[in-house]
């Protein structure tokens, strides 16, 4: 299977997850549900209402590591599809996915061990300050930087607030949860084998990754396309 | 404290060498990088400036208005490599860093980008820690500051500091939280010691 291939609006939606199941929880940030029939990209973006190029720039971003130049900023992004679909990607991380992982830890650490309460209680409660930062973390995008941009795209006065402010100081914020997947890999203290856990921290792994992406996602689609306006703009 | 990625930044006209630079610095598990190829001079000035990266692979032959010593200058923290893709006088090269040849084996490669990152990165194996920075990884977790610390153990703040960044680079745990549970796995602290200082 080639490494680099873009989807294109005439390729049929089922065939995209087909090739890459990864891509389920993107479909769902932007409210597109399963049973798809035979419809293309294009007919299902215009069903939604989904601005096409965003959409594709996205797909593609996601299904290629390298080559970003080409999905990005110069084929005319659409500001309010990508900054819906983020937000979705907030909402999606905050009240879905960092919950059940939560919810899997919980179950999957709990066994008949005495000290395994003990164990338990600090693993989660490091997960909760986590998420906590995480919250933080999406909370100052979804109040100041999206409505920077929307504001921007508007004509609306920003002030002196400039996206590469942002850019500088915006990290990657799955690396904490790999350190707690770390310290459970090595510092797991029973002597048991544990298929759940073994799930869950498959399921950390994962979710890593797709924090990853989004960040990624942020850094190397959104915020250069952002610069571009600012520059045509002349801000 | 050092653990994010180090960012790499590709600037070559050429697709396969691109790529193939790319996935050849990714083979490296050691350290993680983040790699991202461009092909354009606009792209060029606008990641520079939104994601200044670590290092900066680019060959003497892209299309760019701007000297590489002007770069280095403006960028001062940036390593400059120049990938060689042709016969070239190596007197034109004195201001990149490092070369990297096309003819360069993945050894020779991944050799020059260690290098260029060792400064930074955590390639300390030893894990054990030692009585003292056990001392330390206790008073951490019971939530005391890095002068109560240096107070209690009789110690300098900068002493204190300079422990708990060879702490960080040997567990490789760089937050109170995660010490906590390396704590109390390791029976350094008790849980019920420690239970008011961590809710």
């Amino acid at each position: 299977m080639s490494i680099d291939f873009n989807y294109k609006p005439s390729d049929k939606m089922c065939n995209l997850i087909a090739r890459n199941h990864a891509l389920l929880s993107v479909l769902t940030r932007f409210g597109i549900s399963l049973g798809f029939r035979e419809k293309t990209i294009k007919e299902i973006c215009e069903e939604q209402k989904i601005d096409c190029q965003t959409f594709l720039s996205i797909i593609n971003f996601l299904e290629n590591q390298y080559g970003i130049e080409r999905y990005n900023y110069k084929q005319g992004i659409c500001m309010d599809t990508i900054i819906k679909y983020l937000k979705e990607s907030h909402i999606y991380f905050l009240d879905y996915y960092l919950p059940l992982l939560r919810q899997k830890l919980e179950e999957s650490l709990s066994n008949d061990a005495a000290e395994s309460e003990d164990f338990k209680s600090i693993v989660l409660l490091y997960f909760d300050k986590y998420v906590t930062e995480v919250h933080h973390h999406m909370q100052y995008e979804d109040k100041y930087v999206f409505t920077y941009v929307s504001n921007l795209v508007k004509g609306k006065p920003t002030g002196n607030y400039s996206i590469i402010k942002f850019a500088q100081k915006h990290n990657d914020i799955g690396l904490k949860l790999s350190e707690l997947k770390n310290i459970i890999i090595k510092y797991y203290p029973f002597n048991s084998v544990n298929n759940k856990l073994n799930d869950t921290l498959s399921e950390i792994f994962r979710c890593e990754y797709e924090l990853a992406q989004h960040c990624k996602m942020e850094d190397y689609l959104f915020t250069p396309a952002v610069a571009e306006l600012e520059n045509k703009l002349n801000k | 404290m050092n653990h994010r990625p180090f960012k790499i930044l590709i600037a070559e006209k050429s697709a396969i060498l691109r790529n193939g630079l790319a996935d050849i610095l990714k083979r490296n598990s050691n350290i993680p990088l983040s790699i991202t190829d461009i092909s354009e001079e606009k792209s060029l000035k606008l990641f520079l400036k939104l994601h200044t990266p670590d290092i900066l692979i680019i060959n003497p032959l892209f299309p760019t208005h701007e000297r590489i010593k002007d770069i280095t200058k403006e960028y001062d923290k940036m390593n400059v490599v120049a990938l060689i893709t042709t016969l070239m006088d190596m007197n034109t090269l004195v201001d990149y860093t490092d070369t990297i040849t096309i003819y360069d084996e993945y050894e020779t490669i991944d050799n020059k980008i260690i290098n260029l990152l060792e400064k930074e990165s955590d390639d300390d194996d030893s894990e054990q820690l030692s009585s003292r920075e056990k001392d330390i990884v206790s008073c951490i977790v019971k939530g005391m500051t890095n002068k109560t610390i240096a107070e209690t153990l009789c110690i300098s703040v900068h002493t204190v500091i300079t422990h708990r960044k060879n702490i960080a680079k040997k567990l490789q745990i760089h937050t109170p939280a995660g010490l906590t549970i390396y704590a109390i796995v390791n029976k350094i602290v008790d849980i019920k010691e420690i239970k008011e200082s961590i809710n």
